[in-house]
């Protein structure tokens, strides 16, 4: 009876837009008459509706985050980082100015690696944080690790990463995925995590192939701009030729764009599919096209509502996370029993300062 | 009342309960039927809201995480009348409701901004001149050993700081070998020039209206404003997030603001006509930097892009021009050429690219 067979997605998304759109419009009128103070409260009150709406296997996902703690985060990164970073802005100018340059760029290269290390802290705690306030059955995640180990791992796998011309970026984005989510449990469970890098590694190898299709594209400029000054006479040729060479950066830029998109779109699925917790094992559905159709749709969206859109961006790329995920395999709500991972107080304070994504 | 269904997690294992709710004394107890059995009485008092959306309704424990309570639907009256009430802005602004909140911030935020533009100048004068020219001395100390220094030139520097300067409010004013056409005051009254203007000017009467301009942000404090308003904005603005807050500070520290360049024009042409020295070169100074913007004017940018011209600064020093006034240089032509080689004929004058910014 505590067995539950999943097939299907296992997972659902039950929100709709008009239904979140009043917490949105509220949350950006709070924001702005705050001067961005409340944006901590507006984040949790979007998430606990968003996992409020999504349902995973039997039941809906909790958010229990609090306002207070994403504010109490900012505020110790204000304090601990942002101020001696200040001091360090104005002490750097001070060595310069007195002839000092080379304490100043050692402070400097200093500081630049401090924020490196911090990058990392704040990817793994963002994640542990956001796992100790999902609750599901009545049991929540979490981890017991710091992540000070994983800020190391972070700092000299990624510099690897990009020796070599960046042939080891796939294998140095994997391997921390996997680091991360294997410290990582739900109730008494630890999450797997297996990502193989080796089937994104040939996506990442279109990369490659860019230069040489600018240089195609260049070619094919070159040409057409040439029969234009043969066909139109003296006039049209410029014009044409101009035209053409003004297409070829655009199209570089939307081609490295959708290589981009490529081979994130090929990483996460690689990345999901290795990961497992006790017998449930997840899925991550989206292709290329339909990552590509969400940009396309957050583009248009923004552009057409004159930037106002973007207060739905957080909910169209949650919605696509979830229609996205697929679990299978069997759960025993019996033997998934409540967590004894430590809970931190305060939120994600560091990742928010330093703007970078959880995933 | 016959479809009203519970479900509950007792916050231990991830089983879910299908249970009944039985009164006791100051609160209930809930019981699953089919198996028999029977949760720990719970107090009214205890619950919270988990969560409320459209149909679905959960409540937990103050005491014990996970445990959860939670049905589709309306409760029954009885129930409905003890369970507490979700919160949905925020504890403080659904006490005060929404749009009184709102109205309030809005008022709060106002002043907040007003008062971050305004308090950088009540401030500075607040300072201490010893802390500041400690400051100043600790960012700046000799430059790098870039200032230039020879007799002549030094006597020059002298007589022309005498002339505009005359009551010694700038504590040091001297020349630096930078190829910028720039001046900068720094803080602790230290004004210095930079070696790029000295040789783009054609006369040292221009020299001396940026000298007499550098004065007024001296007399004013307007460094130590731009610092605080910089220190402070990027406190205030550091709540807006994203980078709009970043860029914001970025332009509204990189100049003293409109009215303290205007207040340091004042100052500039109060000294100059003190000193009988004619404003016309400053104008003249003014238009060739503004006027065009290629060949080698294009250098002069640098003091344009920190200092906002416009026509009007122009039109003010050259209305300053009294008719029929007799005006003698700011430095005679031996004065003028020893600042202008100053820099050049300095042998320890530490070399600008040697050691760049």
């Amino acid at each position: 009876m505590d067995q539950e067979r999943i097939g299907g997605d296992g997972f659902a998304f039950e929100g709709n837009w008009r239904a979140y759109a009043p917490i949105a419009f509220t949350n950006l009128l709070l924001t702005i008459v705050t001067l961005g103070i409340y944006r901590f409260w507006a984040t949790t009150r979007t998430r606990r509706y968003l996992w409020a709406n999504t349902r995973f296997i039997d039941d809906r996902l909790e958010w229990t985050g609090t306002g207070k703690e994403l504010f109490l985060g900012f505020l110790m990164v204000v304090v601990l980082i942002g101020i001696p970073f200040l001091f360090l802005q104005f002490g750097a100018q001070a060595l310069v100015l007195q002839g000092h340059a080379g304490l100043a760029s050692i402070l400097t290269l200093a500081a630049f690696v401090t924020i490196f290390y911090m990058v990392g802290l704040a990817r793994f705690r963002a994640l542990r944080y956001r796992l100790s306030r999902t609750w599901w059955h009545g049991i929540r995640g979490g981890s017991d690790d710091q992540g000070f180990g994983y800020g190391i791992s972070y700092m000299w796998k990624s510099a690897v990463g990009s020796l070599a011309l960046g042939l080891m970026i796939p294998w140095s984005m994997m391997s921390l995925w996997n680091e991360r989510w294997n410290k990582m449990s739900f109730g008494p469970h630890s999450f797997e995590a297996a990502g193989d890098h080796g089937p994104v590694f040939k996506r990442f190898l279109l990369f490659y192939l860019l230069p040489f299709i600018i240089i195609a594209l260049v070619g094919v400029a070159a040409v057409w701009g040439g029969s234009g000054l043969r066909g139109m006479g003296s006039g049209g040729p410029t014009t044409g030729m101009v035209l053409a060479f003004m297409l070829v950066p655009l199209l570089a830029y939307i081609l490295f764009g959708i290589i981009t998109l490529a081979f994130y779109a090929k990483f996460f699925r690689e990345a999901v599919e290795g990961l497992s917790l006790t017998g449930l094992n997840f899925h991550f559905h989206a292709r290329t096209k339909d990552w590509f159709l969400l940009f396309l749709g957050d583009i248009a969206l923004v552009i057409a509502t004159l930037g106002i859109g973007s207060i739905f961006l957080q909910y169209r790329h949650w919605k696509f996370f979830v229609i996205h995920m697929g679990v299978t395999g069997e759960i025993y709500t019996d033997e998934l029993t409540q967590s004894r991972t430590k809970v931190s107080r305060h939120g994600e304070g560091l990742l928010d300062a330093l703007d970078v994504g959880a995933f | 009342m016959s479809d009203f269904r519970l479900w509950h997690y007792d916050g231990v294992t991830a089983v879910r309960r299908s249970v009944e709710l039985r009164r006791t004394g100051e609160g209930f107890a809930l019981e699953e039927p089919e198996s028999g059995w029977t949760g720990t009485p719970v107090d009214w008092r205890d619950l919270t809201v988990v969560s409320m959306e459209g149909e679905h309704s959960a409540y937990g424990h103050r005491a014990i995480p996970g445990w959860r309570m939670g049905f589709s639907g309306q409760a029954p009256q009885d129930i409905a009348a003890h369970l507490p009430k979700a919160e949905r802005y925020g504890r403080w602004i659904d006490r005060f409701g929404f749009w009184r909140a709102a109205g309030v911030f809005m008022l709060v935020a106002g002043l907040v901004v007003w008062g971050a533009l305004e308090a950088p100048g009540v401030i500075a004068p607040l300072v201490p001149r010893g802390w500041e020219n400690r400051m100043g001395d600790a960012m700046v100390g000799d430059f790098g050993g870039r200032f230039c220094h020879t007799p002549a030139g030094d006597a020059a520097l002298r007589a022309l700081a005498g002339q505009i300067d005359p009551r010694h409010e700038a504590r040091e004013i001297a020349l630096a070998n930078i190829p910028m056409v720039n001046a900068v005051t720094l803080p602790g009254g230290r004004i210095i020039l930079f070696d790029g203007l000295v040789q783009q000017a054609k006369s040292s009467d221009e020299v001396a209206g940026v000298l007499g301009h550098e004065l007024g942000h001296v007399r004013h404090r307007d460094t130590m404003t731009g610092l605080i308003r910089q220190l402070g904005l990027s406190v205030v603005l550091g709540g807006a997030g994203g980078n709009a807050g970043g860029y914001l500070n970025g332009v509204l520290s990189l100049s003293y603001g409109r009215g303290a360049e205007s207040a340091a024009d004042g100052v500039a042409i109060d000294q100059m006509r003190e000193a009988k020295i004619s404003p016309a070169a400053t104008a003249a100074f003014f238009e060739r930097l503004g006027g065009k913007e290629e060949g080698a004017e294009a250098r002069a940018m640098s003091w344009l892009s920190s200092h906002p011209l416009s026509a009007e600064r122009r039109r003010r020093f050259a209305a300053a021009v009294t008719p029929g006034a007799t005006y003698r240089p700011a430095l005679d032509p031996a004065q003028w050429q020893a600042l202008r080689t100053a820099c050049a004929t300095d042998p320890k004058v530490a070399k600008f690219w040697d050691n760049p910014f």
